[in-house]
């Protein structure tokens, strides 16, 4: 697993939200919530779990809409933070976190209204297995999204010291088809790349994100963004 | 962890139930504790409030 040593560092999980998520960097954050509220929501009374939930972003934001949720991370440094966060928002009663193995899951089939994952699947070494196991213990949904192959992303991909995999649309195909999933609703965003939002400060951010959101409005441009957001069901 | 999470856990190797041993509650969380597997009798600990549900071939490279 390409994340396990580089997210297990205490200093890692505790600059990993300022450090992605401020500046530029709130307008991926929003655009993210964004896209598992439209794919899951309303989650009120739903069972829902969250693979690599990490800091627990997605996992306290579906508590306090009102789910019961279930966090599962391998890194204990990250989980903490996600726990501090959870208190602080007042969830902690309808909301666990544990750590465990994405492809060996402590949940028996068909119990989970929603399996969920962000910014995992780039992480993941046998994607196949991992999703199998998603689709095992959901009973309808199941929300991920990737990297893409053909992208602005490849350009510094190679960079990153976690590393990182780039899917095309075939191979998410693909992948649902053997974990016997259906397709059922696909969005893809950000021709300019997670890393070059980060890179800038908040008002300028805006600016170039308001340009990036009207360019793929164009016929063809789709294609060259960088992030997808995959929907799919239980068949 | 709540008690009620008993209700779904299930050991990760092969889906058996969990038994339940609590060392140290905090109103109504467990603290610290171990649940253990009716099956293959593999143990998983709860440490700082978080069940440790990896199994055991991932737990000796990964610090705690």
């Amino acid at each position: 697993m390409k994340g396990q040593e580089w997210y297990q560092t205490a200093e890692v999980a505790e600059e990993y939200e300022e450090k992605r998520f401020s500046g530029g960097g709130r307008l991926i954050d929003r655009r993210e919530k964004r896209a598992v509220l439209e794919a899951i929501g309303p989650v009120d009374g739903k069972d829902v779990l969250e693979i690599a939930c990490g800091t627990g972003r997605f996992t306290v934001m579906l508590a306090e809409r009102g789910a019961d949720i279930v966090g599962l991370d391998i890194s204990a440094e990250m989980l903490q933070q996600g726990r501090k966060k959870a208190q602080a928002a007042g969830v902690a009663d309808h909301l666990e976190f544990m750590r465990g193995d994405a492809a060996r899951l402590p949940f028996p089939d068909d119990h989970f209204d929603a399996v969920m994952a962000m910014r995992f699947f780039h992480l993941a070494d046998t994607p196949a297995s991992f999703l199998a196991e998603m689709q095992r213990v959901s009973k309808d949904l199941v929300f991920f999204d990737t990297f893409n192959r053909f992208s602005t992303r490849s350009i510094y991909n190679w960079a990153l010291p976690m590393g990182s995999r780039l899917y095309s649309r075939g191979e998410v195909e693909s992948l649902l088809d053997s974990a016997g999933l259906r397709l059922a609703q696909d969005d893809h965003d950000f021709v300019l790349p997670y890393g070059f939002y980060r890179q800038i400060p908040g008002s300028v951010a805006r600016t170039f994100r308001s340009a990036d959101t009207s360019l793929l409005g164009a016929p063809g441009v789709e294609r060259l963004a960088s992030v997808s957001y995959w929907k799919s069901k239980v068949e | 962890m709540k008690e009620s999470m008993m209700d779904i856990l299930c050991c990760p190797m092969d889906k058996a139930d969990l038994e339940l041993e609590v060392d140290h509650e905090d109103e109504d969380e467990i603290v610290s504790g171990t649940l253990t597997c009716t099956e293959c009798g593999e143990a998983y600990p709860i440490e700082e409030g978080v069940p440790n549900m990896l199994p055991p071939d991932m737990r000796d490279d990964v610090p705690a």
